[in-house]
Order: structure tokens, then sequence, then C-alpha cells
């Protein structure tokens, strides 16, 4: 076997031919090399080729058979450098390094480890089949539901149409009965479809001037108080508001210019902070200007918060609070490891839980109980018209009250419907994967915290950076991405000297939903990872299988020095 | 780049004071000129008979004193002061640690004084012997003070005041009306002593260009900063200053000052002229003409191509060197004699650095090193900046972010890695800290003007900054990297000291205020541009305790002076990821060779802002070349370490990381050879070619060594790229083995693949081509010996090898090979210094592979001897990385070992007819 040092099996045929010929081919045929060459330390081919055994090409590939591990293509740079990378220390065999034989060991431990990871597949795979069902038939009940709900949305639509028609007519017949105002009010309030005047509720709430005002006091405050020489605690206060003033978006390009202007009248710290803010990018403060960011942001743009409301709305009807596939006191938990060299071990904490939101009472127009409710109101209505058209002109007052309340009953089922058909549409034309494997991820989020953050990722929707009462935005739902390998959140809060905000989740598998290992390995880019039963697939256990089985074969073997 | 923030020449009234004086104004004569205790002296006093000049009616009438010595090797030494003998108001600052005990001894015991008549005024001149060939004078009448060549037609080399520019404003009690205050911006300084600036003009004869006085991000040959034809410019300034995003092309100060300048002219001559004074100076290059209207006062000799340059200090004495030349590299020896050899770096220091702000935690460092191994990509160091510490309080460790540092660093050690933290002067003022507490209880920190212990603004927050000039304090703070005191440090933890400029961010110009009171109520006025030296130099020497005495130390500074050179490395700070910030350095890494700081580099990358992938890999083809050569990015930067570019771009960085590892056998030997004689390893290119005018203001090309020329890339999506290749000689592509002749200018296409490099024909270069995981493992491997042979088909080159780190190299534990290539016969024989004894150093390396460019007709063997016996030569790749490369001669494994006595000699087959057959080798 000396001869064959560094070769792997597949290899050995083709050095065999040095043995009958005079000399061989490198492999990339650019060469040739004899017998004598083979091995001696002396590059002779481009490719490495007639070196497997040495360090003498920069392009060599050597092999370790690591009998009761696995094997192992090492980088020619690895022989005889003094470290022991081949656990049966055949890339040391130069004598000044001692290598010990620990595949056996080693071996043992990462076949353990296989094991666990195939067990952890196994699982897996079956959770998955499961979720996979499930989210079939919830799907096409959803779609059945969506149906349903747009043949009912036709018919409710055609007789609040009827109703408001009549309603019309009544009161241009009843002239003079209500006051000038009054009429006024309705005609104004009926002409608006209701969800839109709900909106626009949503947004004269959410339009506060105040908080324009307040940030343009706070701006002229500095301005004033800039030449007074406070205590170095006021100072500093004054120092962040005037930064955070500066990025409220008001100003944020000439933040420099404004703050050159003032540095001579700053108190030495004020200056001290403004000179480190430079390197840093106002890195002491950056946790409050991000939440003064996100905050004045709100102001700036109001149809944001109605926008998220009514999605929170839309989700609200999940709960799977009591979901049995989730159960915290699985036995298999411990090992949702991925990686073969396994380096997973987590602090952190993680788990997930629906968005709490106030669910709307869909009770009286969803579930098996079907169009009853319909009936009765197409039966109600078909009354009315019935008495209206009996009695013709001149409209009795309880009678017109009657269409009146009938119509606001329907227009508000109407406007339910159209809420939930819109939101089931909203759902059902996601990317829930080639299996709808993450179907389930729709509506929740997964929450992980590290250090004094709290992290949360709400596929197909957002991710939150969280400390205190700061909510940093790390970036809306853009895609899956790597073949549903990764999820990727884009475009959220700016950096104060960076990029937006962005985020990738890397998913790997794991029997329940578990976030871990959030991390920012490049200015305001941030890397999480995600266990998820969802990623445990066929294939990738088969392969797993596979390793295991030819770790196996090796086994009897048993510990032995190829020295 | 905030430049209001910074003083101009005009809101700084001594350089304004100096700017405005008029050439011929200076009234001073010498007078009483004697020898006195082997020093020439004399006392410098206002002339008598100038009533009509109202100006001398205001100058201080106290005679000052001059001294000229002479010292080996050619150099002068001039000094002027207030006469101690006079009382002055106080004693003026001499920067002391900074001159070389060794060169004091080297003084030469001047005995004669000739006298002759000036040929210019009235009066005469007293000359002494300076050194073979030179001569130093002094004229009376009007004062002047020169170098010539020896005789008395001998021509002039340098001189000061011979624009009659000089000015020494001397101490003296304040007068009622006198307001020493000086405003700029918010600060105030007391200026409790009053104007006491020194400005006086220097030339610098037969010289086309000047060079030298760093730090300035502005091209190698210095443009005039006054004159005809020259927009206003600054003076060059002197002033350490932490520079936030420092612009390119400016003479403004940043982080390190030399007051060092070097001139060379057509005649391949160079001369320098030192002045050893660490308060801020301001220097103004003068154009040709600037002096024309005072032609008739001045009495200038025409005959002589001339350099002026106005010097003007704020504080300090004249304590002026001159030295003599002849060529460029005596300059920079005699230079470096004064103020220190530049230190022997360990090994791996000359490596790949990884760096980064900040490899946030022990996974991210396990993460970065684990891909440099999943690529294959050697890197020596891994670099920690000031996020790794516990609240910027320096020798404590964020223990939630670093658990086990020792743990981290014996994982790296393991892999021969070392790491470096970083450590800055300025001192948490937290009464928890330990360092604070027994700085503030010991005094050991800078005071205020009102003597208070100062407090600054910086990274922790309210700072206060040791008093490293004090050398009870250097002491005290090099014990605190022993392992015992620095928890969490190991012996593979080496040290960076950052913002030692100082860096305040709330002091004036974002440093400390200048009447702030040093050691021996010394004002940092006097000093500030020394502090940084006096801080690494602490740290240094903290290293060399920590390892008793036995483990060379590596330090990066920040700041420099004249000195730094024995305390570490230094690099150009924060640049910005642009193309003219790649260019720029250049010019900043070959000027601080110039001036005796040879371990230098810059950013790779840029450390602001995002390089794109172009300028990345581009800056890491160029920084490979750099003396120091480390990747460094500021903590809003994408991350950029070399996988993250796709593959092709990954294969170029690693490919230009390998040929820094390729080289480090030749880096290493330029080390000791600067080491030894302070010639910087990387050169100018007039510093090979000093009589080549083409190369004068070259600053795009370089050498390194004397073997190679770099040419970089710095323009984006470049086609072509114009190398200028000096001399008679070839050069050969060192990617390709084509021949280029010397002394046309080529142009060549570009390669995404590689920067242009070159070995010039008659070098001989030491090369290790395995590729490991750090240099740690390349200890043992075999070398390649590229041998380019010039028209006379001979060539020479050398090897220096040593333990790589310890200082046993000083008692001559070191091989030292000349390699000599002539008539066919390569020999390899002894340069190691006979007098150390030597083969202190064993190796048991060979050379594997012999590359011999330029030769034809082809030889098939070679005769090694001693052994006698034969040799393969082939053709085989010039490189081996990148598939089939070109083919070139190649001796195959002759195996004869680095550190002996051999000879290896080609047969070429037309001549000689050998019947024996080639041996088989084992």
């Amino acid at each position: 076997t000396e001869f064959f040092v560094g070769v792997s099996p597949e290899d050995e045929s083709y050095y065999k031919g040095l043995a009958s010929s005079t000399a061989i081919k490198c492999k990339d045929g650019s060469k040739k090399f004899n017998k004598s060459q083979f091995n001696d330390d002396f590059c002779d081919c481009p490719d490495g080729s007639d070196e497997p055994g040495t360090s003498a090409c920069p392009t060599g590939k050597f092999y370790c058979k690591n009998s009761g591990h696995a094997p192992v293509v090492l980088f020619s740079s690895r022989v005889n450098d003094g470290i022991c990378d081949c656990c049966d220390g055949s890339d040391e065999y130069d004598g000044k390094t001692k290598c010990p034989n620990t595949c056996w060991e080693s071996g043992k431990a990462a076949r353990e480890k296989l094991r666990k990871k195939i067990a952890t597949y196994e699982e897996g795979v079956t959770i998955r089949r499961q979720e996979i069902e499930k989210a079939r038939l919830t799907m096409s009940k959803e779609e059945a539901e969506l149906q349903k709900l747009k043949d009912e949305e036709n018919i409710l639509k055609g007789l609040v149409d009827k109703l408001k028609e009549t309603k019309e007519e009544e009161i241009k017949a009843k002239d003079i009965q209500p006051t000038q105002k009054d009429i006024h009010d309705n005609i104004g309030a009926e002409d608006q479809p209701p969800q839109d005047s709900a909106e626009n509720n949503h947004e004269s709430a959410s339009k506060p001037e105040l908080g324009v005002h307040s940030i343009e006091d706070r701006l002229s405050n500095d301005g004033a108080a800039g030449d007074q020489d406070g205590s170095a605690q006021n100072a500093e206060q004054l120092g962040e508001d005037s930064t955070s003033g500066g990025n409220a978006g008001l100003d944020t390009g000439n933040q420099d210019e404004n703050v050159a202007e003032d540095t001579e009248s700053l108190s030495k710290e004020e200056l001290g902070r403004l000179v480190a803010s430079r390197w840093t990018g106002g890195k002491t403060d950056e946790h409050k200007e991000e939440f003064d960011a996100s905050q004045s942001k709100d102001h700036q743009d109001p149809t944001e918060t109605p926008n998220e409301a009514s999605y929170e709305e839309d989700v609200g009807y999940i709960s799977d609070d009591d979901d049995p596939r989730y159960d915290d006191d699985d036995a298999g938990n411990e090992d949702h490891v991925d990686d073969f060299d396994g380096v997973d071990h987590y602090d952190s904490s993680s788990s997930q839980r629906p968005e709490s939101d106030d669910e709307l009472d869909f009770s009286d127009i969803t579930g098996t109980s079907g169009s009853s409710w319909l009936e009765k109101i197409q039966q109600r209505v078909k009354n009315i018209f019935q008495a209206v058209n009996f009695f013709q002109k001149p409209v009795n007052v309880s009678e017109a009250a009657q269409v009146r309340k009938e119509y606001d009953e329907s227009s508000g089922k109407l406007s339910k419907i159209q809420s939930r058909i819109s939101s089931l549409t909203q759902k059902l034309k996601q990317d829930f994967g080639p299996e709808k494997e993450f179907y389930s991820f729709y509506g929740q989020c997964f929450e992980s915290k590290q250090n004094k953050y709290v992290y949360k990722v709400c596929p197909f929707k957002q991710a939150t950076q969280e400390e205190g009462y700061s909510t940093t935005r790390l970036g809306s739902w853009e895609k899956f991405d790597e073949s549903y390998r990764v999820m990727q959140f884009l475009n959220g809060d700016k950096c104060w000297n960076g990029p937006d905000r962005s985020l990738k989740v890397r998913l790997r598998c794991g029997l329940k939903n578990e976030l871990t290992d959030v991390d920012e390995p490049s200015r305001c880019e941030y890397l999480a990872f995600l266990a998820t039963p969802a990623l445990c697939v066929e294939d990738k256990l088969k392969e797993l299988q596979e390793k295991l089985e030819s770790l196996n074969k090796d086994q009897p073997k048993g510990p032995h020095d190829e020295l | 780049w905030k430049k209001d923030e910074f003083r101009n020449c005009n809101q700084t009234p001594f350089c304004k004071r100096a700017r405005s004086r008029k050439p011929g104004s200076c009234s001073l004569i010498a007078a009483d000129v004697s020898i006195s205790d082997g020093d020439l002296v004399a006392k410098l006093i206002a002339k008598q008979s100038s009533q009509e000049n109202s100006e001398n009616q205001e100058k201080p009438t106290k005679p000052l004193v001059l001294t000229i010595s002479a010292y080996q090797d050619g150099v002068m030494r001039m000094k002027i002061d207030e006469d101690q003998s006079l009382g002055p108001r106080k004693k003026r600052f001499e920067v002391p640690d900074v001159i070389e005990p060794e060169f004091l001894n080297n003084k030469l015991w001047l005995q004669r004084l000739k006298k002759e008549k000036s040929e210019i005024g009235s009066g005469s001149i007293s000359v002494a012997y300076l050194s073979e060939g030179y001569e130093a004078v002094i004229r009376h009448d009007p004062f002047e003070v020169f170098v010539r060549e020896s005789g008395q037609n001998g021509k002039k080399l340098l001189s000061l005041n011979s624009n009659g520019l000089f000015d020494f404003e001397q101490l003296r009690e304040k007068e009622e009306n006198d307001d020493w205050e000086e405003k700029f911006r918010s600060h105030t300084d007391t200026r409790p002593y009053g104007p006491q600036s020194i400005s006086f003009d220097v030339s610098f004869y037969e010289a086309d260009f000047v060079y030298g006085i760093p730090e300035h991000a502005t091209s190698l040959a210095l443009k005039p900063t006054r004159g005809p034809g020259v927009d206003f410019s600054e003076p060059y300034r002197l002033f350490n200053l932490d520079v936030f995003e420092y612009v390119h092309d400016s003479p403004f100060g940043l982080y390190g000052s030399i007051p060092f300048m070097l001139s060379h002219g057509k005649s391949g001559g160079s001369s320098g002229f030192f002045w050893l004074n660490a308060a801020e100076m301001q220097i103004d290059v003068l154009g040709p003409g600037w002096n024309d209207e005072y032609s008739s006062v001045l009495m200038l000799p025409s005959d002589q191509k001339r350099v002026d340059t106005l010097w003007m200090s704020e504080a300090g004495v004249v304590d002026a060197f001159f030295f003599v030349g002849p060529g460029p590299k005596d300059v920079v020896r005699q230079y470096t004699s004064v103020t220190g050899a530049p230190a022997l770096p360990q090994l791996f220091a000359v490596a790949y650095h990884q760096c980064r702000w900040n490899y946030r935690d022990e996974e991210d460092v396990h993460n970065v090193d684990a891909k440099f191994e999943e690529h294959d990509i050697p890197y020596d160091v891994l670099w920690l900046d000031i996020e790794h510490t516990d609240g910027k309080k320096y020798f404590t460790w964020d223990r939630a972010l670093f658990p086990n540092p020792e743990e981290m660093q014996k994982k790296l050690a393991a892999k021969g890695r070392r790491m470096v933290t970083i450590v800055d002067p300025h001192i948490k003022r937290d009464e928890s800290y330990y360092i604070h507490k027994e700085a503030s209880d010991k005094g050991y920190y800078v005071k205020d003007a009102t003597g208070k212990d100062f407090d600054g603004w910086c990274w922790p927050g309210s700072s206060s900054y040791l008093d490293m000039v004090n050398p009870h304090i250097r002491s005290w703070w090099a014990e605190k990297f022993s392992y015992e005191n620095y928890v969490g440090s190991t012996p593979s933890l080496y040290i960076w000291n950052d913002m030692n400029e100082p860096s305040v961010f709330n002091g004036p110009e974002v440093t400390m205020p200048r009447d702030a009171l040093h050691f021996g109520d010394v004002e940092h006025r006097e000093l500030h541009n020394a502090y940084g030296y006096y801080f690494h130099m602490a740290t240094a020497n903290g290293l060399v305790k920590r390892g008793d005495g036995k483990d060379r130390p590596f330090v990066l500074s920040r700041a420099f002076f004249p000195g730094s050179q024995r305390y570490g490395a230094v690099w150009t700070g924060d640049n910005t990821a642009d193309w003219e910030q790649l260019r720029v350095s250049v010019p900043m890494i070959l000027t601080l060779g110039l001036t005796g700081i040879p371990f230098a580099g810059a950013d790779v990358g840029g450390f602001f802002g995002n390089p794109d992938t172009e300028l990345l890999v581009r800056w890491y083809q160029l920084g490979a070349y750099y003396p120091f050569f480390r990747a460094h990015a500021h903590h809003d930067t994408k991350r950029r370490e070399p996988w993250l570019f796709g593959e092709q771009n990954t294969e170029r960085i690693k490919e230009a990381i390998h040929v820094r590892y390729m080289l480090l056998p030749y880096f290493y030997t330029l080390f000791r050879e600067a080491n030894a004689s302070g010639i910087p390893v990387v050169r100018p290119l007039w510093m090979e070619f000093p009589a080549d005018e083409k190369t004068f203001s070259n600053d795009e090309a370089f050498m390194v060594g004397n073997s190679i020329l770099v040419q970089g890339i710095y323009t984006e999506r470049a086609k072509h790229v114009s190398v200028y290749l000096p001399g008679d000689q070839s050069w050969y592509d060192m990617k390709t083995g084509t021949a280029y002749k010397g002394g046309v200018t080529h142009k060549l296409e570009a390669l995404e693949e590689s920067i242009p490099s070159f070995q010039r024909a008659g070098t001989i270069i030491p090369r290790k081509d395995r590729f490991r995981r750090s240099s740690t493992q390349m200890e043992n491997d075999p070398y390649t010996l590229v041998i380019a042979l010039n028209s006379s088909k001979a060539a020479e080159g050398e090897v220096y090898i040593d333990d790589g780190k310890s200082f046993e190299f000083q008692q001559g534990a070191y091989i030292h090979r000349r390699f000599t290539f002539s008539k066919g016969r390569l020999a390899s024989s002894n340069m190691a210094s006979a007098a150390l004894g030597g083969n202190k150093f064993a190796s048991q390396c060979t050379v594997e592979r012999i590359i011999l460019l330029g030769l034809s007709p082809e030889p098939k063997t070679a005769l090694v001897e001693p052994g006698n016996h034969k040799v393969d030569v082939e053709r085989g790749p010039l490189v081996l990385r990148g598939g089939s490369g070109p083919s070139v001669l190649t001796i195959r494994k002759p195996n004869v070992n680095i550190a002996d006595d051999w000879t290896i000699t080609i047969f070429i087959t037309s001549l000689h007819i050998s019947s024996s057959p080639i041996p088989k080798l084992k």
C-alpha cells in the first residue's frame, strides 16, 4: 500500500498503468510521467496527478482511507505540514509529526451522530408528510370556501344593491321627513363602500399632526439649547436628540452639514460623541435612533398602519395554539442537528406563536352550518320587498326602518365576506413550496432571543428585531431562495451608514419549527437558522442512510494503523 | 474630510509668520567660530550695522549657540539653541530616545578649522572635515551652513539659510500687551510660553525632486507648494492627526510625521536632511523661480540646479542632520544610522493578515478560519478590533462574545496562526478598570493646562491618556502585556496600537490640546508628533518582556515618528475603497520606506466604503507586494473575505495571496537587508536606477528589492497598462517568463488574473512554491530558485534564513547565502558574517527546482557538486499554480541543501556530448 500513498480507490487502476508501461499520461494529458516520477516529491503534472501522496503539486489531492471512519480527500497543502488532518494519520508520514489513529473513536462518534440525524430525519419525514397532507386538506377546504364565499358574495351583493335602491327611493319619497342634515349624513355615509369608510377613520386617526410637530419642536429646541452649557447629562440627551431628529427623515442628507455648523457650540462631550460617531455611524445612539426613525416613518406614511392592521385581521382566523404537532415536550427535540459535523449548540430560546390578533368573528358566515344565514337573509329581504311592493307609497315608517336595518346588516355581512375573500385569495396565492410543505408557516411567527434582542420571523410577512419597546424591521417577505432552503426578507429599516436591513433565514431539518443563531455577519445583513420538519426530505434521508451504511461497512476492520 | 476642523497655515500663526518672511531677511551672522570638544561651534548674533532694517529692532539680541558635529559615514549634525549660560526662561524641548546610542559613538573628533574667503558676500567661511570627499562649512556673514564636496571649488550639496529665511523666536517674559492665547474653533490654547517657533530654508543641490516627509496622501516626488505656476497650496504639514476620510493628493498632515527629506537628481546623486523635532511642522517645497525677485540680494550660485525648501516648526530646537549620500541607498542608510535600524519582523508578520472591524465573537473567528481552510487560502494572522474588549477597556475581553480567548488563540496556534488584538492609548475613566485605577493613583496621565488629569473623549467615552514620554510609565505599561497581567493572552497573541496620534475626539483638531502637560513640564505642543512613537515603543517593549526577550515583538502602529521602525509596522490608516486611494497607497508606502519605515502597508480593499469586486481583486494583487499585507474593513461595510465574490474572484484573490507566500523567502531576505542597512523592502524605481531620469517621478510602479518590478493597475476595466522598464537589461514577466527590453515603455494587455510583475535580468529570486495553511508549515519546504540571466548570461541573488521568531539571529544564528550564476555554473556561497561564528542555525531545506530564464541553447543535464551527480534539465512550468503555464528551462530535483556550499553546472548538449545515461533518481 506504500506505493499508493494518497491514491483514492477509484484511481488505483489509473496508477497501475505505471507498472506495465514506462510512462503514463498526466490526467489532463499535458505530460507524461514514469514510475520514478510518481510520488517522488516533485511536481511534473500541472494537474498534480503524479503526486497524489506529497505536497509537491499545489493542485494535488491526497486521499486518506480513514478505516473505521469516512475517507477524506485533502488539499496537498496538508500533506506533511505537521498537522494531523486524517484521523488515520496517513497525511503525516515524514516522521516529524506523530499522529495517533483516532478513526475508530471519531468514526464511532460520527456514526452516532449520523444515526441521530437519521432518526431526526425519519421522524421529520413523517411529520413533513403529515404536514403536507394537512396542508392539502386545508387548502382544498379553503379553496372550496373561497369559491362558496364568492358565490355568496354575488347573491348578497344583489340583495344589498336592491335594498340600497329601495332605501334611496324611500328617502326620496319621504321628502321632508328627515332634517336636511340627516339626509346629508346618510347619503354621505351610504355612498361610500363600508370598508372604505373604516379605512378613512383609520387614516385620520393615524395621521398625527402632533408627530411632525414634535420633531420640529425638538429640532428648534436643539438650536436654542446648543448655546447653553448644560450639565453633561443634558448635553448627552441633546446630542442624541439632535442625531435622531436629523435622522427622522426630515433632513437626513444634510445631517453632516448641520452638525458641522454646530460643532463649535457643542459641549466637550457632545463634540467627542459627534466625532466618534463619524467612525461608528452613531453606533452608540443607534437603537434610539432606529426607534425614532421607525416612529417617524409611521408619521410620514399613514397608510402603513392601517394596512398592517388589516393584514393582522386577515390572518387572525388561524389559531394553532393547541396544535399537537408542536408539542414542546417532544422527546426528540434534543437532536434537530442538521450538519453532519454538527456544531449546533444553541443557548438561545426559540418559540413559535401565532399572531395574537383580535379575531374578527366570522362564526356567522363561516363553518359547516353553511348558508343557512344567507337563506334567512334572502327570506327576510323577500318578505320586506313583498311588503314594500304591496304598499307602494306612502311607506310605513316601521317598514322603512326595517329596510334600513336589513340593509345595514347585509352590507356588513357583505363587507365581511369580501374581506375574507381577499384574505383567502391573498393567502392562497403565496408560494408554499413544491409540496405546499410551508403552508403551515402562513400566519406564524418564529422567535428567538439573543442577548438583549428578540428576533421575530413571520414568513410571508416580515421579520423584526425587538429590544424593549423598540422594533427594527429587518425586512419584508421577499421569497424562498436556493431551492426552498432559504427565506429572504428584504427592504427592512434603513441603516445609518449601510444598506437597508435584510435577513436570510436558512432552513434545516428539525422536528419542530425553531429559530436559532440569528447573526449579523455583515453590517445590517442578518442571517438566521430555522429548524423545521419541512426540510426533512426523503432524498436526504436516503443519502444519510447510505452514508451510514458505507461507514458501517468499514467497521469490521476495526482500528488499525495504515502506516 | 472635515477640512474646516483642521487648521491651515493662515490659521496657524507661526506658519503664517514664517511663510510671509522675505528671502534675505535673516540678519544673523556667525561669530566666534571655533573648534571645541571636537565640534565646530559658533555664536549667531544679530548684525550690528543694520539700522536701515527696522525689523531688526524687535529681534531679541541674545546670541544663539550653534554646534556642528561630524559622524562616520557622511552625517553632519547641526544644533542651534538658546544659550543656556544666559539663563533662558525655559529649557526648550529636545526629543530624547530617538537617536541610536550607537550613532553617538561614531562621532568624529574635529581637529582643524580652515578659514577661506567667501565667494559670496564680503566675509569669510570656516571649513571643517566631514567625511571622505565632503566638508562642513559655515559662512559667517550672512550666516549660512552647508556641506560641499571637498576643496575650495567643491560643489555645494546641501545648505541651510542660503535664502536668509532663518528665524528663531527666543523664549521671553510675557509683556503687558502680549496676547499669547490662540483660539481655534471652540478651543483655546493658553500658550503660557508665547511664540517660540523656528523656521529656515534648506537647499538641495543637483536635485530634480525632493521626496520624503511623510505622512501625506500625495505623490512620491513632492510637488512645489509655492512658486511661479503653483496654485495656492498649503505647505506639507507634519502634525499627527486622526483624519476622518482623508483625501488623496493633499499636503495635509496625517497620522505620522517624519521630518526627513531626500533629494535626487540627474547626476544620480541624492542627499538628505532630517530635523529632529516633535512639534508641529510645516514644510514648503519652493518651485523654481520662487525667489527670483530677490536674486540680487541672495547672490545664489546659478550654475547648480537646486530645490529650495522652507521648514517651520512651532517649538523645540534646531537639531538637524545632513546626509551626503552620494546614492539614494547611502542617504537612507545614513538616516537609519541616526534613527535606528528597522526591526526584523517575525516571518509570520511578513505573511498575510486578515482583519475586520470587527470579527465579532469566537464563532465568527472560527468560521472565518474555517473558510480559509475550506478554500485552501493561506493566512497567518487574524485580527480583533476594539469590539472584542469589555467596554473599550483594553486588556479586557467582552466575555459574552469571547468567553474563552485562550482556547480560541490556541486553536489558531495549532494551525500555526496568530492573533492580534488592539490596544489603544486612551484609558477609560472608570474607577473599576484596573489600568485607570493604577494610572490615576500613580499620576501616570498627561495633565491638562491646569495640572489635572487630562480628560478627553475617545472610544470608551471619557478617557485619559498615559504619559508615555516618561520611561517609568513606559516600563509600567510594558508589564501589562505579561501573560499574568493580560488575562486571556497567549504567546501567539500580538498587538495593534491605533489612535495614538493621539486621537481625542473632542480635542482641537481631534487631538490633544497643545498646552497639555507631560512629564518634565514639557508641553504637548513640543512633543505631539512623538506621542504615538513612545506608545508604540512601550508596547513593543512589553511584548519583548513578555517573551523573556526571546520573541520578536509584532506591534502595528498608526502614528509614527523617526525611530518607529525599531518597534514595528505602520499602516496608512483609514483609507477609502476607491481607485485613487489604491493608487496613492504606493507613493505613501514608498515614502515610508525612504524615510526609514520599510514595514508599511495600506488596508487592502480600503477601510471605508465597499470596494467593487474588481477594485478588491486589484487591491489584493497590489497589496500582495506591500511590505505589510493586511486586509481590513470598516464595520459598516459588507463582508469582503476572499471567498465572497464568486469562484473566479476567489481564485484571483487566492492567487494574489499565493504570490506573496511563494515570495516569502525573498521578502524575508529583504526585511533582513532593511534591518542591516535601512534600505527599504519596496523601493522607488530611481533607488535602483538612480541615473534613469524617467523613473524620478514614477510612483505607479515600484521595485520589491532589487529584482522585482511591480506595476499596479489603478483604473477600472483597464484594457491596457503601460509599464516603463528601466535600465538596459531585459525583464522577465513573472507569470509567463516572456522577456521585455529595458529602457522602454511597454504597452501590455491588462489581465484580470494579475498585475504586471517582472524579474530583472541578472537576478536570482528564492521562492517556496508549496502552499500551506500559513507560513509556519512552510518552514521545511524546499526552495525554488529563479535565475534570470542578463546579457552576459550571469545573475546573482541571495537568501536569508533564520528561525523566523527569536533574536538569536543577532548572535549569528542564521543562514545567509549568495547565489551567483556565470559561465553556465550556479554557485552557492556563504554570506554570513564570520565575526559571529556562523553555523548556529541549521536548515534541512533543499532546493527542489532551479528555473533558468534567458538561456539558450538548452542544456539537458546538470552536474551537482559536491556529490558529482547529474540531474535532468527539462522544460517545466514557471509557476506551478494555474494549470499548464508556459514552460521554462528547469533543473529538476538538484536537492542540494540550502545551507551548503555547492555548484551546479549545466551542460549545453551541443557542446558537451555526454554518453553517460541520465541517472535515475529515487
